[in-house]
């Protein structure tokens, strides 16, 4: 039983310990703008933590992203459903809302600072326009999974409009929004960068991109190491939502 | 936290573009007009002269696709792409297979891999132009970085899906590993290879435009800057237009050459 553990766990860890001792080996030995060792990395953003900078740009950070993406679920899901129950405004809408899902949102970022400047708005604009299109994609995808008869039994039964969107159209949606919800949590993360990059520079954008200025490299690394953290929680967020409503999905 | 969950909803927008039903001309074309009236009325009513309108980005359309600076900047962007795709692809398909075929390798590298896929790639670029300066260098190793983790992921998942019985009767064939490899476990992973490509070749094209906003290097996304800059938003609209036209081309091709050479696989399968 050990032994088997062992097995199962020993090209995860030695391949952990391989790569930390990579970092610190390399970053020992190139130049300190190039690349900065895991030690030091990992004192600078205790540095960061501890004088409060860390924890005040992670705020700012995760209030752009939560605005952002709440937004997006709160414009998408809704419109994903309407036009899931008026089959007309769907067929007219959805060739647009896919090419607009495929279209590169990052390429939209200078018309954005051009037009709203630098302030929380356009910000937002930026990751709510990354994270809403994949709702909206997903809930119409369900939309057109809704078998007809379905809604047919329902009428027949002089089922009223409120019960047929809470017993039909609401359980049938929404594990294909949680998916879509999923999607726009990654995106949203990607547009949270892109617009603090990019537009004014705040959160932990702003330290990356002030710590590159100075050749701070284990500052840079260090941020990078915290948004793969976050990338990954979030994304085990997203899956969790997506299987807690999959059950309806066939 | 592993599964074809993370390649098979790349089964991308345009692709299902066939399978939407008929009928549908009429409510579409209303709506566009609809949408192109609503866009120009309150750009015109209410914005300043230089935000683009639908009428002039089509006005605009035939004197930026026949300018140097424009063809020259699609090229330079085009070919970044197409480089670092391919690079992408050599060293994804390699990593991807070793991850898909050997249990420890699959233990050692899936935790790595999956860091870097979560992690939004335009988070790179500061560092990457440190290593790189700015220059097309910085471009071609964020696009490569961009596409190759998704390759990775799917090729990885497809070599794992390979049905054990072909794997099995090749075995009792005695055949060798490396013909085992081209033979059975390639194509057997075809499918989700193309998705993952699909994928890649999208984010490929983000990951070029992003450095060169960053880098200010020539190419599409520089185009863009410069264009909305000095308040021609009308001419950086075309390259935008331009830039949706390549994501959905690439994936009509990608459609194209699946069902022309390979029609055994159907898209179905896969997304499950």
């Amino acid at each position: 039983m050990r032994r088997e553990a062992l097995a199962r766990h020993a090209p995860f860890v030695s391949s952990l310990v391989l790569g930390l001792a990579a970092w610190e080996i390399v970053g020992r030995h190139t130049s300190e703008a190039f690349m900065a060792p895991l030690s030091e990395t990992l004192l600078r953003l205790w540095q960061l933590a501890a004088s409060g900078a860390l924890l005040a740009q992670c705020l700012s950070s995760a209030t752009l992203f939560v605005t952002g993406v709440v937004l997006a679920a709160l414009v998408g899901m809704p419109f994903g459903l309407l036009l899931a129950r008026v089959p007309v405004l769907r067929r007219a809408l959805d060739l647009y809302i896919m090419v607009l899902y495929a279209t590169p949102m990052v390429a939209l970022i200078p018309f954005i600072l051009s037009l709203m400047g630098f302030g929380f708005v356009p910000k937002v604009l930026v990751v709510f326009l990354f994270a809403v299109f994949p709702m909206l994609y997903n809930t119409i995808e369900g939309a057109r999974s809704i078998k007809p008869e379905l809604i047919e039994v329902a009428r027949s039964y002089r089922s009223s409009e409120w019960a047929l969107w809470r017993e039909v159209m609401v359980p049938y949606t929404l594990p294909f929004a949680m998916t879509g919800l999923r999607q726009a949590i990654g995106r949203g993360l990607v547009g949270m960068i892109a617009a603090e990059f990019f537009l004014s520079s705040t959160g932990l954008g702003q330290i990356i991109m002030e710590a590159t200025q100075n050749f701070d490299t284990a500052a840079v690394f260090g941020v990078i190491l915290i948004i793969v953290f976050a990338g990954l929680g979030l994304m085990r967020l997203g899956r969790m939502l997506e299987s807690r409503f999959a059950k309806w999905r066939s | 936290m592993s599964g074809p969950a993370i390649t098979l909803d790349a089964a991308s927008a345009p692709a299902r573009l066939r399978g939407l039903g008929a009928g549908a001309a009429l409510p579409r074309l209303v709506a566009g007009i609809v949408i192109v009236a609503v866009w120009q009325g309150i750009v015109r009513g209410f914005a300043p002269d230089y935000v683009a309108t639908p009428f002039g980005i089509v006005m605009a359309f035939p004197r930026v696709v026949q300018s140097a600076a424009f063809l020259q900047a699609t090229a330079r962007t085009l070919g970044a792409v197409a480089e670092g795709l391919v690079i992408a692809l050599i060293l994804g398909t390699a990593i991807g297979l070793v991850m898909g075929r050997s249990v420890i390798g699959e233990r050692a590298l899936r935790h790595y891999v999956n860091a870097f896929y979560a992690m939004p790639m335009i988070v790179v670029l500061p560092l990457f132009s440190l290593w790189f300066g700015y220059s097309g260098a910085a471009r071609l190793a964020t696009v490569v970085f961009a596409a190759i983790f998704s390759i990775i992921v799917s090729v990885a998942d497809g070599a794992q899906a390979v049905p054990k019985d072909y794997v099995e009767v090749a075995q009792s064939f005695r055949s060798g590993r490396v013909r085992m490899l081209f033979e059975i476990v390639l194509p057997a992973a075809m499918p989700y290879f193309l998705a993952g490509l699909r994928l890649a070749a999208g984010r490929a094209l983000v990951g070029a435009v992003v450095a060169e906003f960053f880098t200010a290097i020539d190419g599409l996304g520089y185009f863009i800057l410069y264009n909305s800059r000095v308040f021609r938003h009308d001419d950086a609209m075309v390259a935008v237009v331009f830039l949706a036209g390549f994501g959905v081309g690439f994936d009509a091709l990608v459609n194209w050459g699946t069902r022309r050479f390979l029609p055994w696989y159907r898209r179905d399968e896969v997304r499950e």
